[in-house]
């Protein structure tokens, strides 16, 4: 009851200031939009605005970064239904079947589905912050150590190796294209530098946000531009119909999965949203009856990573909150605007400022349900986006995918990187490799490396401490047992065709 | 020790100038610069640029920020950040020698872009091949365990449990070999004769959760990057890594009280410009930034990340001084770990 009073509190706080209203509904209109353009993410809107929280009160700063944060991850599921383009990392799973729907004439499904997911996911993960912080922060850091987060991305990776690709073999060697990729770059374990080429550029690593925009972006752009020549060209059909309920009520199994495995990823700080929708679109293609479907326009693929990366966005605040310790890029921002007020998140701030708190709680809880009105609106509007001819769109997603490559380092390489990776991709994609799971290589691998050398240190490089962890044992247990069921799978397949 | 006596004559310039700024706002630094000075030609015309090469949220994100907002309260002049992170300082290093050397773009940067240098001299030294405008950060190190801690209490009963564990105790530090805290944590396993497992997070969040989830033991770090678990109550200081006390930390060992004699190396953070800078340009820059330092903006967020506990502040000449004496001291350490110094 307590909980129920404070976040009444905290709506009656939120809602009966002009200023707080004013800012509440421009970090959700501001988080959608800037969400949606691909490079200028909601971390572009994050950056420019932090200056100015300094003049805004802390429950004002706070809360419009935790308000931008939850609709901004939802914002950049818009582009990637629509046009392949993923507004932020943590949307590219939503490309997945999201476009696919698009070009099935299906793009109101898609987004409709998008912007109910997010809310729902993003409402519940609230609702858990809301009763449970500090328990659920205090268990995640002491139960999930780097031997843990290893497992994890281990398990991962088992899984991605199955979606997406035309064989087994095929999808596992994207997912070593993508480890190979990562470890370009200095090493995250002794600064060692690897494969930089004598270009110091390199030494920064290959960012997978240019490489993202690359394979989905530029390489459809070529694929469409190809088909355009050969006059085998099709627009897709527009359509602003909605799902229904029933049919997200069909999904719920995958909604409630989703909810758990973003919230689960995002509560480990370091992880977050774009883990999350990974491994929630993975789950739901494990857990498929029909696999061969996913990736060719199937709802459950929108519904598993959409819910997925919002239920991630209330989980992060969690660690944050509770323990002062970030989960992403944006979480570590707001710890600047709690120090631009004097105050430092962590423990201290719910003893000293209790108000401030059901204030955020509030706002993120209200946020995430105002995505389904804005969300809405937005969407009955912006799929006309499609109406324009390709020969006009075409040229606006590539300036908008090189100024996103570009913005996210100010690095001239990352603009090369996406047209390599787009040249790559127009050939990859007919030859049956996955690229997603080269994406997920290469996220997955940079975590996946840093946290398998940190176990090694904490295990005394002594390989079988793994299974003294019950946690980590399980998960690599789980990860070893996709592998062999996957395998079997694939050939008993073969053999029975 | 055999290079005792290097360390000492090389860090003895660090130590000489540490504490004099417990009481920094009653009499800044700067407080003897004139107030206003004329634009040179009427530089700058606009706004200036500082690429910074790390991220926006960590330290040097954070007093880059800090320092823009200073400079523009105080000139006018706004600062656009650019942060260029990766390879420890080294992108950003590389982007803005390639910029052009008008003075309208400066750099952030730490002590990394000395160590470095000392390891191969093929890379910037930043006391030579650029310009420093102002040191605005110095700060020490510290090793902090868990408030509730049971095991051990203090820096003596830690030492003991540690050597107990037969080099199964654990430590969480920041990953590349040769930086400022891996050395520093030579020194200290030197000293001791410790023997401790070291576990590398390059970044802060996971470091500071190992310590409070239970899963490393220890963690070495700089105090205002750790203040908000030292004022939760979450973390607490078992040894300073100077020879004096500060006077927030007076409960807490010194390397004097605990009998060590090397001189520990320092974090720095400051603001540069290329050598070849139009001098009158350089010289409202050097005006602009050691002024900055002292605008209450500046001066208060100094404060609330501790660094206002030791001199954080040099000049063009000392800035010189500080990274001359490092290179010197990082060079010496790499020869004795056998590291290649090109």
């Amino acid at each position: 009851m307590d909980a129920y009073a404070n976040f009444i509190n905290g709506t009656i706080t939120l809602f009966s200031d002009p200023m707080g209203i004013l800012i509440f509904f421009g970090g959700v209109v501001g988080g959608m939009l800037f969400g949606a353009i691909p490079g200028v993410s909601m971390l572009t809107l994050a950056a420019i605005l932090l200056p100015f929280t300094a003049h805004l009160s802390a429950e004002h700063g706070i809360m419009l970064f935790s308000v931008i944060y939850c609709t901004g991850v939802y914002g950049g599921a818009i582009t990637a239904i629509l046009f392949n383009i993923p507004g932020a990392p943590e949307n590219a799973p939503t490309a997945f079947d999201g476009y696919a729907m698009t070009k099935n004439g299906e793009a109101g499904r898609a987004v409709g589905a998008a912007v109910m997911c997010s809310a729902i996911g993003g409402t519940v993960a609230a609702v858990i912050m809301m009763l449970a912080t500090a328990p659920i922060a205090n268990w995640a850091i002491s139960a999930f150590g780097p031997p843990e987060i290893f497992a994890l991305v281990f398990f991962g990776l088992a899984v991605a190796a199955t979606v997406g690709a035309k064989t087994l073999w095929k999808g596992w060697l994207s997912i070593l294209v993508g480890l190979l990729i990562a470890v370009v770059g200095m090493d995250p374990v002794g600064g060692i530098e690897r494969y930089d080429f004598s270009m110091p550029y390199l030494l920064a690593g290959i960012h997978f946000i240019p490489t993202i925009l690359g394979f989905f972006a530029v390489s459809e752009i070529f694929i469409q531009a190809e088909k355009k020549a050969t006059g085998s060209f099709i627009a897709p059909k527009i359509s602003v119909d909605f799902p229904s309920v029933a049919e997200l009520i069909a999904h719920k199994v995958a909604v409630i999965r989703s909810i758990v495995i973003g919230f689960f990823c995002g509560v480990l700080p370091g992880i977050g949203a774009t883990l999350a929708a990974f491994m929630g679109y993975n789950e739901a293609v494990r857990w498929s009856k029909d696999k061969s479907q996913f990736g060719k326009g199937k709802l459950e693929g929108v519904i598993s990573s959409e819910t997925a990366n919002n239920a991630a966005t209330g989980a992060a605040m969690i660690p944050l909150l509770a323990l002062g310790l970030p989960g992403g890029a944006l979480t570590a921002m707001m710890v600047g605007v709690f120090q631009m007020h004097d105050m430092e998140p962590g423990p201290l701030v719910f003893l000293n400022s209790p108000d401030l708190v059901w204030v955020v709680f509030a706002a993120m809880f209200f946020a995430n349900l105002s995505i389904l009105l804005v969300g809405y609106l937005e969407t009955k509007t912006i799929i006309n986006l499609l109406r324009i001819p390709f020969q006009f769109l075409a040229p606006l997603i590539l300036l908008l995918a090189t100024v996103g490559a570009y913005a996210v380092r100010g690095l001239v390489i990352d603009v090369l990187v996406m047209f390599i990776a787009g040249a790559a991709g127009f050939f990859l994609r007919r030859s049956g490799y996955s690229l997603a799971g080269i994406v997920l290589g290469l996220i997955l691998g940079k975590i996946g490396e840093q946290t398998f050398a940190q176990a090694m240190q904490m295990l005394h490089f002594e390989w079988l401490g793994f299974l003294d962890r019950p946690i980590a044992s399980a998960l690599i247990a789980a990860a070893f047992l996709t592998i062999l069921s996957s395998i079997y799978s694939a050939f008993f397949k073969k053999h029975a065709q | 020790m055999g290079s005792n006596k290097f360390l000492m004559t090389a860090g003895s310039m660090l130590a000489a100038t540490i504490f004099s700024a417990s009481s920094a706002y009653a009499a800044c630094a700067t407080d003897g610069l004139p107030g206003t000075m004329a634009k040179p030609g009427g530089f700058p015309e606009r706004s200036l640029a500082m690429i910074v090469p790390y991220g926006p949220a960590g330290g040097s994100g954070q007093v880059a920020q800090a320092m823009a907002q200073a400079v523009t309260e105080l000139t006018g002049v706004s600062i656009n950040r650019d942060h260029k992170p990766g390879g420890s300082g080294t992108v950003g290093m590389t982007a803005y020698l390639a910029m052009p050397t008008d003075g309208y773009t400066v750099l952030e940067h730490i002590d990394d872009a000395s160590s470095a240098h000392a390891l191969d001299s093929g890379r910037p030294n930043p006391a030579e091949d650029l310009i420093p405008l102002v040191i605005s950060q110095i700060t020490f190190s510290q090793i902090y365990i868990r408030t509730n801690e049971d095991r051990f209490t203090d820096w003596d009963s830690f030492v003991n449990w540690v050597k107990a564990q037969d080099g199964k105790a654990t430590i969480a530090n920041v990953s590349k070999e040769g930086s400022m805290e891996r050395i520093n944590m030579k020194y200290l396993t030197d000293a001791t004769g410790m023997k401790i497992q070291q576990i590398s997070f390059d970044k802060g969040a996971p470091r500071y959760g190992a310590l409070a989830g239970g899963q490393v033991d220890a963690l070495f770090e700089q105090p205002g990057d750790v203040r908000k678990f030292l004022d939760s109550g979450t973390f607490r200081p078992i040894l300073t890594l100077l020879h004096s006390r500060p006077g927030v930390f007076a409960d807490v060992p010194s390397l004097k009280d605990a009998g060590f004699d090397f001189e520990p190396l320092l974090r720095f953070r400051g603001f540069y410009v290329h050598k070849d800078a139009p001098a009158d340009r350089v010289e409202w820059l050097q005006w602009a930034f050691q002024k900055g330092f002292c605008e209450p903006s500046y001066q208060a967020f100094n404060e609330k990340k501790f660094m206002n506990l030791i001199e954080s502040y040099r000049d063009t000449a000392g800035a010189k001084e500080l990274i001359t004496g490092t290179i010197a001291q990082y060079r010496q350490v790499y020869k004795e770990l056998g590291l290649e110094v090109k």
